[in-house]
């Protein structure tokens, strides 16, 4: 009891030191020291109409590169920690009319767009994280409706990987042609798109870093999916 | 050319990438690819190392070709040339060592999550924006999660499960951190944020970088935070115990050394500081005196790493040139003995098929040069004269009293005369306690033990070259002036 009250007391006065700082940031209020040189050079550095997505790519590429690899890591943990020799799928009723109908005619939708997403990443909200989610969710529905459903192990994991190594790829490359690493060398150097701002073909090396991401992303988290539903046989180990 | 240093972290990560593809060529072929990149991955840091201490001047890789603060700078100085040299020659060791101590399956995973904690350590240590240290410190917790859970026993995952949620937390409270300091000056990059410092309100700033070494604490196994590290380093898989023990909470130090120091500008600054000096002295003293109680070997020097790491952030938060070099001296001493102490642990572990302190009875007779290892080890950590951790004691006590901290003289010496108990009753165990068959020594391992034997008694008779390289690296992360000029800020100001 007295440990509780000592723990409440302690929360508030943290709580109270914490709001007190917090009321001394000008959250909203014209400080955006880098953000506002974003917003005025976003177009002729990046050619990108979504300034959101050309922070995220091009200024912040290197988080960006960070992020997708947290996600990686996740999903290889989760398949490190559950891997057995021999694991199936254990479910023991097929979904409804519903599902299994639903989950057929909207399949090639779902995936459509997903792509759709993460190619027009650089003209519209969106990206390749949230694409390859949708992916992902066309394969959960899969999983859901039918109970022999499995994807194929040996082509996603080498297709996450490749992905994975596309984009290292990409980045070298712009070591090579410009000098630094993630370059957007397809802007910069060779310039291509230039007239184009706004449509599909513009904005560099986006829309192949965010296809890059839309695909590692689909993949790792079909394979967590995948590893989470499946059980090892005969129960337990 | 010196862009080129961008490999450092585009490597392990093209390896990463690689393996899940290389495990459909060929599944054998996945451990000596590991080995092949951490020998690479050596090759370029000894040459950055290089680099930078001929040249005497930072190398500065911009991501994308942008100029910070509008894009991420890596500022790879004298202590992360060093440092960075540091955790690829430990990667490259343990990946030899992993060959014998990991048996479990599946390996290709284990290959690719070790290559990311290499990564994710390099990244922290490297990085010179606050919220790309967020993303690296997240690549090196959630892959040492998983490898913490590797050997998938109950205890494991228990050990595993702790870390989770405490480094979750720790995350949390780091972001928040970043977010104040953000929000009241527009900026993240370091460099930058330094060069504003004196602009941030006051309680804006203790709060933020309160939050921030908070957040730090976690992986930095300082006191309040750090009840996942014992379970972590007894259950984790050998190498991953000695990588943590030599790189992954020197990293997370020298990232909080790093965001104290670029703040110094702020108003109430010393309150952080003693705050971090409290934190360390108990860390110490909690430390070392659970340390005394253990039947565990590979628990005691879980403990005795916490002690050490204790010292380190005591020293950097002393406020003064003399005492960051000293901590300086001190993680790179303790990284090179304590890979040395849990390499060698691991692989008596291996052999004799646990670390209980029964087992090392008779080790002496059974598996000499272990034992001689082992011994070096432990008499170098108490601080015996003529082995390195001698001299970075030696300097941490000179740095105390010049900052006027004479009871630290006190904290240092008690500490090491506990570390004289326990480490005096393993060594009597293992030479003068039971008898046994011997054991034939892996002459590739005793090869690797003797190189870093040999490594602590150089530097404990010639300090003098390495404490010049290491007041380099500490004068890297005291001196911020020097920090701010050397980062090509472009003229963004408010």
């Amino acid at each position: 009891m007295v440990k509780r009250i000592f723990a409440i007391v302690f929360i508030l006065i943290i709580g109270f030191w914490m709001a007190k700082a917090l009321d001394q940031v000008p959250f909203g209020q014209d400080r955006m020291l880098v953000g506002k040189y974003y917003l005025e050079h976003v177009k002729e550095e990046t050619g990108a109409v979504n300034a959101v997505t050309a922070v995220v790519v091009n200024y912040r590429g290197f988080d960006t590169l960070g992020e997708v690899t947290v996600l990686f890591i996740a999903s290889t943990g989760v398949a490190a920690l559950l891997w057995r020799k021999k694991r199936k799928r254990t479910a023991k009723t097929e979904g409804s009319v519903v599902l299994t109908t639903g989950a057929r005619l909207l399949l090639p939708f779902i995936m459509l767009f997903g792509v759709y997403i993460f190619i027009h990443g650089h003209l519209t909200p969106g990206g390749g994280f949230p694409g390859g989610a949708t992916i992902a969710t066309a394969f959960l529905f899969l999983y859901l409706a039918f109970t022999v459903y499995e994807v194929d192990h040996k082509i996603f994991e080498p297709l996450e990987g490749l992905a994975g190594v596309g984009y290292v790829t990409v980045g070298l490359i712009g070591l090579a042609i410009g000098g630094y690493f993630l370059f957007d060398w397809i802007w910069q150097t060779w310039g291509i798109g230039k007239e184009n701002i706004g449509r599909l073909l513009s904005a560099g090396f986006i829309p192949i870093i965010y296809t890059l991401i839309g695909i590692k992303v689909g993949t790792e988290l079909t394979g967590i999916v995948d590893n989470m539903i499946k059980e090892p046989e005969e129960g337990g180990q | 050319m010196s862009q080129y240093a961008s490999l450092l972290i585009a490597l392990p990560l093209f390896g990463a990438f690689f393996i899940p593809i290389l495990k459909r060529i060929s599944k054998s072929a996945v451990m000596p690819f590991l080995v092949l990149v951490t020998l690479i991955q050596t090759g370029i840091a000894a040459w950055v190392f290089n680099e930078v201490y001929i040249t005497g001047k930072p190398i500065i890789i911009m991501a994308g070709g942008f100029r910070p603060p509008i894009g991420i700078n890596l500022y790879i100085g004298h202590f992360a040339a060093l440092f960075v040299l540091v955790i690829a020659v430990t990667s490259l060791l343990m990946t030899i060592f992993s060959f014998k101590a990991v048996s479990v399956e599946p390996k290709d995973k284990y290959a690719m999550l070790f290559l990311l904690l290499m990564l994710g350590a390099t990244g922290m240590i490297s990085t010179g924006d606050i919220f790309n240290l967020f993303v690296f410190m997240e690549i090196t917790a959630i892959s040492a999660y998983a490898l913490i859970a590797y050997n998938k026993t109950g205890e494991a995952s228990e050990a595993a499960l702790k870390y989770i949620v405490l480094g979750g937390i720790g995350s949390s409270f780091f972001l928040v951190g970043v977010a104040l300091i953000y929000g009241s000056l527009g900026t993240l990059n370091m460099a930058h944020i330094a060069q504003l410092a004196h602009l941030v309100n006051p309680t804006v700033a203790k709060a933020g970088l309160a939050l921030l070494i908070f957040g730090l604490a976690v992986e930095a196994e300082q006191f309040p935070l750090n009840a996942w590290a014992p379970d972590a380093y007894q259950e984790a898989p050998h190498p991953v115990t000695a990588m943590f023990s030599a790189f992954v909470v020197k990293a997370s130090l020298y990232a909080m050394g790093r965001v104290i120091y670029i703040l110094s500008a702020v108003e109430g600054w010393s309150s952080i500081l003693r705050l971090l000096i409290i934190l360390g002295t108990l860390t110490v003293i909690i430390g070392e005196m659970s340390a005394l109680r253990q039947n565990n070997v590979k628990r005691m020097f879980a403990y005795s790493s916490i002690a050490q790491v204790g010292l380190i952030a005591v020293g950097l938060a002393l406020g003064t040139e003399s005492g960051v070099s000293a901590s300086v001296f001190h993680m790179f001493n303790h990284a090179i003995v304590k890979a040395l102490m849990f390499l060698a642990v691991g692989y008596v572990a291996v052999e004799l098929g646990g670390t209980e302190i029964n087992k090392f009875e008779g080790l002496g007779k059974r598996m000499p040069v272990t034992a001689f290892a082992i011994t070096v080890g432990a008499i170098s950590i108490i601080g015996i004269p003529l082995f390195n951790i001698f001299w970075s004691k030696m300097q941490l006590i000179l740095a105390a009293l010049n900052a006027q901290y004479t009871w630290m003289v006190a904290l240092i010496l008690g500490a090491s005369l506990v570390e004289a108990t326990y480490y005096i009753r393993l060594i009597h165990t293992i030479w003068f306690k039971g008898e046994g068959e011997k054991v034939k020594e892996s002459s590739v391992l005793a090869l690797v033990m003797l190189l870093l034997v040999a490594l602590i008694i150089v530097i404990g008779i010639y300090p003098e070259p390495f404490w010049n390289v290491m007041q380099k690296a500490g004068s890297d992360i005291f001196n911020v002036a020097q920090y701010i000029k050397n980062v090509p800020l472009m003229g963004v100001s408010p």
